[in-house]
């Protein structure tokens, strides 16, 4: 029976309530959770932070601009094959001329399953109550969330090659976890199949708890500083808005200074470069003098 | 059985099906939704499928569930203010002469809310549930009547419903709240506060359909704060495929390698010649990608009669070329770039426009229909740019063909640019076009 309660977040990592109520409803429905949401506020640590903290097989499948189906489910070793077929005719020639037959390292021409090798997709449905992450589906190429329509609404996989079928149930599903950054839109018939959830940039109170949560140590007047700089930064509109994990990196840095030392490079606006990543964006920021009120 | 909710939604341009309800009910049956709030969340995750949608979603919610009804542009708590259902509420909640006498109105409206979304338990008695449906008739009228239910004291019963088929529930909830005329307390019929029938808030009944939740009143305070959920932005569902068909004769040049397969018939070929020993023979395949730039005015009242034609193009390239499609957007005219968002507030300089690769098919979209002055020297070298960069660049114009020689500046632009007419002709003409000139050379 798959673990169904609430899971709201762990030591580490702080699960807004509505995402967690999504995730929730996921796992109980046994269909995949779709996160979008801006870069850097923790979609793909939800899943790796769960499978974490409950202690569960995680399986992840980076998605690329060169995915395929084949690489997530299952591919099937047609050179490997060929190989080890023209090695027993070759043995065959071997054991008449009295020699050793060469090794097919245990696998058998036979039994097609040997040449099947299993990618995270397939693994996960095989490992009750597993973890799955499909990280930035929306690099995919534009067939590949199509071709996962099948799999997921009938919890089964069908390798061809072999014939074998890799099923699981409603109670066994691993809990599926799609990240998109929309960089394209995905299929409505995709996104029909998955539970929708847009996480909404945190809130200064939120960001607090999470900064929190990983610098529980940090001096509570730099923080504080800190955060107020950081949403000034984010009101400004620059090519590119700081997000939650440059806000955790900068402050990882800054925190191992002394804190005087710590609010003279904030004042200074020195050591920016963890924060803001394009050259226009800083030039921009050391120049301006007066930041907008948050 | 919620019969009439994927109707409403889809009303609001939103995907909501039969599969929708069949997934509302599991959700039910394993207690995801026992309240309105619940209920909110659960439907947000099912139907919405991008952060524009959740405008509409919102609107749908509250027109369905509470009569509460968000005109465009409206926030809700304004809604909220203006509904019957709030000032029914209000009326029955405070026994007031003055509005001065009230809480803010702001707090009014949370606590409203809050009320909707939540449900207070005083569990002592269990009330066979199968019972009061029997002698209940959902299709009782409500008498006009100006009285009001009196508040019950203390709820010392509750009513179990959990033998009730959930569809015959959500049956009667549906047909109750299209006789429901006016706000109740007490009583065993009518959806409200304070009773044992199954379909209410505040009530008392197990395993009935609740409505208000766990955190629902923080939930509703979001909603107003988010400017996400407004303003609210409909998707359109397309039904005519011609404009994709027509899109389906551009042919891509550029080839992209994706993938690693075995080449068969190379493969035998030399193994027949090698005796019958099959080595195996790999080869890359090849992939066609499209690129394409999209350049729209989305400005100006001269584009709003054809903004319906715009969208509809808009949303088929959206699909088709979702892969390579980058989206600018400008009004009448391009200045030194265009905007890469549709409120035209985050500006791209035209010097980043001519960055991409030349082989790029460029479509803009616009009526090139501006007062001459507009259409300045400097914006009309900006295009001529464009068009010397990417050679397989055409203007798709939602006006009928017959008005152009009109346009001043339409025929000056038309010079630059070859212009089509928006229509699923026009496209088939505009993507001959762009073929044809894939081979030639550039510049």
């Amino acid at each position: 029976m798959a673990i169904q309660q609430i899971w709201t977040g762990s030591e580490q990592y702080l699960c807004d309530p509505e995402l967690a109520q999504a995730f929730h409803m996921a796992r109980v429905l046994g269909m995949p959770l779709l996160i979008e949401g801006e870069p850097g506020t923790g979609k793909t640590e939800l899943p790796i932070q769960f499978a974490q903290s409950m202690d569960l097989p995680m399986f992840t499948y980076p998605v690329g601009s060169k995915s395929t189906v084949d690489q997530f489910v299952a591919k099937f070793d047609h050179v490997k094959y060929l190989r080890d077929s023209q090695t027993e005719i070759l043995n065959a020639q071997r054991t008449e001329k009295g020699l050793d037959p060469l090794s097919l390292g245990g696998r058998s021409t036979e039994n097609l399953d040997d040449y099947v090798m299993l990618g995270p997709g397939a693994q996960s449905f095989s490992h009750a109550n597993s973890v799955l992450l499909i990280d930035e589906i929306d690099k995919a190429p534009r067939e590949f969330p199509n071709d996962l329509l099948f799999a997921l609404s009938h919890r089964k996989f069908f390798l061809p090659e072999s014939g074998r079928i890799i099923e699981t149930n409603e109670t066994d599903m691993p809990a599926i976890v799609i990240t998109s950054n929309r960089e394209q839109e995905l299929p409505t018939a995709f996104k029909g199949r998955c539970i929708y959830h847009y996480i909404s940039f945190p809130e200064p109170d939120m960001m607090k708890q999470i900064l929190a949560k990983h610098y529980p140590e940090a001096n509570e007047e730099l923080v504080g500083r800190c955060m107020e700089l950081f949403y000034q930064l984010r009101k400004l509109g620059l090519e590119r808005a700081p997000s939650t994990r440059e806000l955790l990196q900068w402050l990882s840095y800054l925190q191992h200074l002394d804190i005087e030392e710590a609010m003279e490079k904030i004042d200074k606006k020195e050591g920016m470069g963890a924060l803001v990543k394009t050259q226009a964006d800083l030039k921009r920021i050391t120049q301006l003098k007066n930041l907008p009120h948050v | 059985m919620f019969e009439s909710l994927p109707d409403t939604f889809r009303k609001h341009g939103l995907q909501a099906d039969v599969r929708t309800l069949m997934l509302l009910r599991t959700c039910m049956e394993k207690e995801l939704a026992r309240t309105l709030g619940d209920m909110f969340f659960v439907l947000k995750g099912l139907v919405t499928t991008s952060p524009k949608e959740y405008g509409p979603f919102t609107k749908a919610f509250y027109e369905y569930f509470l009569s509460i009804d968000i005109k465009s542009g409206e926030q809700l708590d304004q809604a909220v203010i203006r509904s019957a259902t709030f000032q029914n509420w209000k009326d029955k909640k405070w026994d007031y002469e003055d509005e001065a006498e009230l809480p803010d109105v702001r707090e009014q409206v949370d606590m409203f809310l809050n009320e909707v979304h939540t449900t207070s338990y005083d569990i002592q008695k269990f009330l066979s549930g199968e019972d009061i449906l029997k002698d209940d008739d959902p299709k009782m009228k409500d008498e006009d009547s100006n009285e009001v239910d009196p508040m019950p004291e203390k709820l010392d019963r509750m009513a179990d419903y959990r033998d009730v088929p959930l569809e015959e529930l959500l049956r009667r909830m549906e047909e109750v709240a299209k006789q429901q005329k006016r706000n109740h307390r007490g009583g065993q019929h009518w959806i409200g506060q304070g009773g044992v029938s199954p379909y209410g808030n505040q009530g008392a009944a197990a395993g009935g359909v609740r409505v208000g939740g766990s955190g629902g009143g923080k939930m509703a305070r979001r909603v107003i704060g988010d400017k996400n959920y407004y303003p609210v932005d409909r998707k359109r569902i397309l039904k005519d495929d011609t404009i994709d068909i027509a899109l389906a004769s551009l042919k891509g040049i550029e080839e992209e390698s994706t993938d690693i397969v075995l080449d068969i018939p190379k493969t035998i070929k030399e193994g027949v010649k090698q005796g019958g020993l099959f080595l195996p023979i790999e080869k890359e395949k090849k992939e066609q990608k499209i690129q394409v730039i999209l350049l729209i005015d989305n400005g100006g009242w001269s584009m709003t009669p054809y903004i319906q034609a715009v969208t509809k193009l808009f949303s088929k390239m959206k699909r088709r070329f979702a892969h390579d499609l980058k989206t600018y957007y400008y009004h009448n005219t391009i200045y030194g770039g265009a905007y890469t968002d549709e409120q035209r507030f985050k500006f791209i300089s035209i010097e980043k426009l001519l960055n991409f690769d030349k082989k790029h098919c460029v479509f803009v979209i616009g009526d090139a229909d501006m007062a001459p002055y507009e259409l300045s020297e400097s914006s009309l070298a900006d295009w001529r740019r464009l068009k010397n960069r990417y050679q397989k660049m055409v203007w798709m114009n939602p006006m009928r063909e017959s008005l152009w020689r009109t346009g001043i500046t339409l025929n000056i632009l038309r010079q630059t640019v070859p212009m089509f007419m928006l229509s699923p002709e026009g496209i088939e003409k505009a993507v001959a076009h762009i073929n044809g000139r894939g081979d030639e050379t550039v510049m």
